[in-house]
């Protein structure tokens, strides 16, 4: 039985993965997954351009410098100083003025604007008269930066909006979508069981999203090390957990997939409206952080958050009950939180088992 | 009763709109005809029995199976639905093929079987054509090509003649006769009633979701007893016979017919009639045949029904 089962799965999977991939009503999930690769591409772009040009900069300087050399500037100093220690700057601007001295009485002043660089860092200089007035520098690339800025943009966007989004497009229309197409009676004339149609659905589903999302993610991780030098990349993905965290981002995509899907197609057989319960569950999932602690456990995102390699850290000045929804305030161990959506799944797997068997085909009430 | 197919006082509402009502029904193997106006509850019934539909009342069993186990029923069951939409981007031949393989088929034994039945319907030059790109009597006969595809033992038709030209009728039909004379169980559901006469073993008639009456033709004919039984006797002197047939008490009209040529009577008792028709001395008039007028479907389906909607 179990071989006839799986057999009928794999029927089921191959109507179902070559209806997903190419339905043009599953367009936009591509546009929804290809959105954070093209931030990250447009991200590199805009770096390496400031890479090379501060990698210029550090080449037209008279003498090589270092990162101390550009930190010894201080206001107040004379041109004379600045010039021992920096050298002749590559890039120089200066022109004439204007400076209040008093109440309607203003005098001449000569203003010049420097500009060096280490190969990473930019320093940016401004004086007035022959003093600097300001000393700026601009850090280069920063790992730790940017490591938080992709886990932003995994857990803010692709989380909760694009894999949200993307398995609502998919697995609500698995049933739904047929119903609206009247073609559902094709699967229940079949002698396949409903249970085993169900799994071959939602298998189909998970396999179309995996691959969609994860393909999304990794392309993600290949834009964000883009701009890295080998160096930098060897660094990071070898000796600062890199490889490890884009397995983690691997695994919690498809987690997010499994659970979401499991959601999504429930949600697609008992409801005709899929406006109402999308609303009700992103609603459920952005607020995870501010429900009881025993509630929060049938979410998606509590155990997902809780998996996420890298906490980000709360933007300065933000309100706590907003802090709320960036910090985990009670994560659970991997294994639990793993088994955690496995189980909260398989429960909305089984309430749509018994939902699938009860279904009828009456699309005039449609 | 594992033979048959069973309806045990079954009921179907949809909210508040009645489907089927109280309906008990034991079907035998032939072709079995459903007959009623829209809206009688034909495609219901036949919904019901495939498990599309489930009953709100009652309990259904399709040669012993239950409705909620179509693992098994549609292994013997095969239906075509009046449902004119198909999966998506599908060519004829992957309708057939991708069905079989949702019941398990080896993919090689799926292919050889699809072939076969899209040859069954005289579909093999569009059978690697899209589906979306058919005419509509093309999509009818690759429905059929799919209910008849695992050569099941019950084969439930929604209308299966719609959309088909006179030849494809004719083969249609002959396949359902040839099907039912090897015991499948045929289930056709029919406005036309000249075809239903043709080729029906028995039917249901249906009225606003009830079944009126069901059987062999001419028994339900008999059940009929507000109706007198016309009878059509071809001679070459009718008035004389007519009568001498007015002596027998059984008959209570007689009109001559148009060309002269023969007599139609109408009785209220037909075996006493025949009876009587036997024991008259003729005094030489020759009759060529007698026939019932009256106990086909139309004739059935016009006393019990009424003549709405119904293509003669």
């Amino acid at each position: 039985m179990t071989r006839l089962w799986w057999a009928q799965i794999k029927a089921v999977v191959r109507l179902e993965l070559k209806k997903t991939f190419v339905a043009k009503r599953g367009l936009w999930i591509y546009a929804v997954a290809a959105l954070p690769v093209l931030l990250f591409i447009a991200y590199a772009v805009a770096m390496s351009n400031e890479q090379h040009k501060t990698v210029k900069l550090a080449r037209d300087s008279q003498k090589p410098l270092s990162y101390q050399d550009l930190l010894a500037i201080k206001s107040g100093m004379a041109r004379n100083e600045v010039l021992a220690i920096l050298g002749k700057p590559p890039v120089n601007f200066h022109w004439s003025g204007r400076r209040p001295t008093g109440p309607g009485a203003d005098e001449e002043v000569f203003r010049e604007d420097y500009q060096y660089s280490d190969g990473q860092n930019d320093l940016y200089i401004s004086l007035a008269d022959g003093k600097v007035e300001s000393a700026h520098i601009r850090e280069g690339y920063n790992l730790g930066q940017d490591a938080f800025m992709f886990a932003g943009v995994f857990q803010f966007f692709f989380l909760r909006l694009a894999v949200f989004f993307g398995c609502l497009g998919i697995f609500m229309n698995l049933f739904r979508g047929e119903v609206l197409d009247k073609s559902l009676h094709f699967y229940f004339l079949a002698p396949i069981r409903r249970e085993v149609l169900m799994a071959g659905k939602f298998l189909a589903g998970l396999l179309a999203t995996c691959t969609i999302f994860v393909t999304s993610e990794v392309l993600q991780t290949l834009a964000f090390l883009w701009h890295f030098n080998p160096h930098m990349r060897d660094v990071y993905l070898f000796h600062n957990h890199g490889l490890e965290h884009a397995a983690i981002y691997v695994g919690v995509t498809m987690l997010a997939c499994l659970g979401y899907g499991a959601f999504f197609l429930g949600a697609g057989m008992l409801f005709r409206n899929p406006i109402i319960p999308t609303a009700a569950v992103l609603f459920w999932e952005w607020f995870n952080p501010f429900l009881p602690a025993l509630l929060k456990q049938f979410s998606v995102i509590y155990y997902l958050k809780s998996l996420c390699p890298v906490e980000i850290p709360l933007p300065p000045g933000m309100p706590g009950l907003f802090a709320l929804l960036f910090s985990n305030a009670d994560p659970i161990s991997a294994p639990l939180a793993i088994l955690g959506i496995i189980v909260v799944a398989g429960i909305v797997l089984a309430v749509s088992g018994a939902q699938v068997r009860r279904m009828e085909i009456n699309y005039t009430s449609e | 009763m594992n033979d048959r197919i069973i309806f045990e006082d079954v009921s179907k509402f949809y909210g508040e709109i009645l489907g089927v009502n109280r309906v008990n029904l034991s079907i035998p193997p032939g072709v079995t005809s459903l007959v009623g106006p829209n809206g009688s509850g034909k495609t219901t019934l036949m919904n019901l029995m495939t498990g599309l539909v489930r009953p709100s009342r009652g309990r259904i069993q399709v040669l012993g199976y239950t409705t909620d186990d179509p693992e098994n029923l549609f292994r013997v069951v095969g239906y075509c639905t009046q449902f004119d939409a198909f999966p998506k981007g599908l060519t004829g031949f992957q309708f057939i093929y991708s069905y079989l393989c949702l019941s398990g088929m080896p993919l090689a034994d799926a292919e050889r079987t699809a072939r076969q039945a899209i040859e069954r319907v005289n579909m093999v030059e569009a059978a690697s054509r899209k589906v979306a790109g058919y005419s509509k009597g093309m999509r009818q006969r690759i429905r059929l090509a799919q209910a008849l595809a695992h050569n099941p033992k019950v084969i439930v038709l929604d209308e299966p003649l719609n959309g088909l030209d006179p030849l494809a009728r004719a083969e249609m039909i002959a396949l359902f006769r040839t099907s039912a004379a090897q015991g499948s169980y045929v289930i056709i559901s029919s406005h036309i009633l000249h075809e239903v006469d043709a080729i029906s073993d028995q039917v249901i008639l249906l009225s606003n979701g009830y079944v009126v009456a069901e059987g062999q033709i001419q028994s339900v004919r008999k059940e009929i007893q507000e109706h007198p039984t016309q009878i059509l006797i071809r001679c070459d002197r009718p008035r004389e016979l007519a009568a001498k047939l007015f002596e027998a008490e059984s008959t209570i009209e007689a009109s001559i017919h148009k060309d002269g040529q023969g007599l139609l009577l109408k009785t209220r008792d037909a075996d006493r009639f025949y009876l009587a028709m036997n024991q008259l001395a003729l005094n030489g008039i020759h009759i060529e045949s007698i026939a019932p007028a009256d106990d086909d479907v139309l004739s059935v389906y016009e006393y019990l029904i009424g003549n709405e909607e119904v293509i003669r």
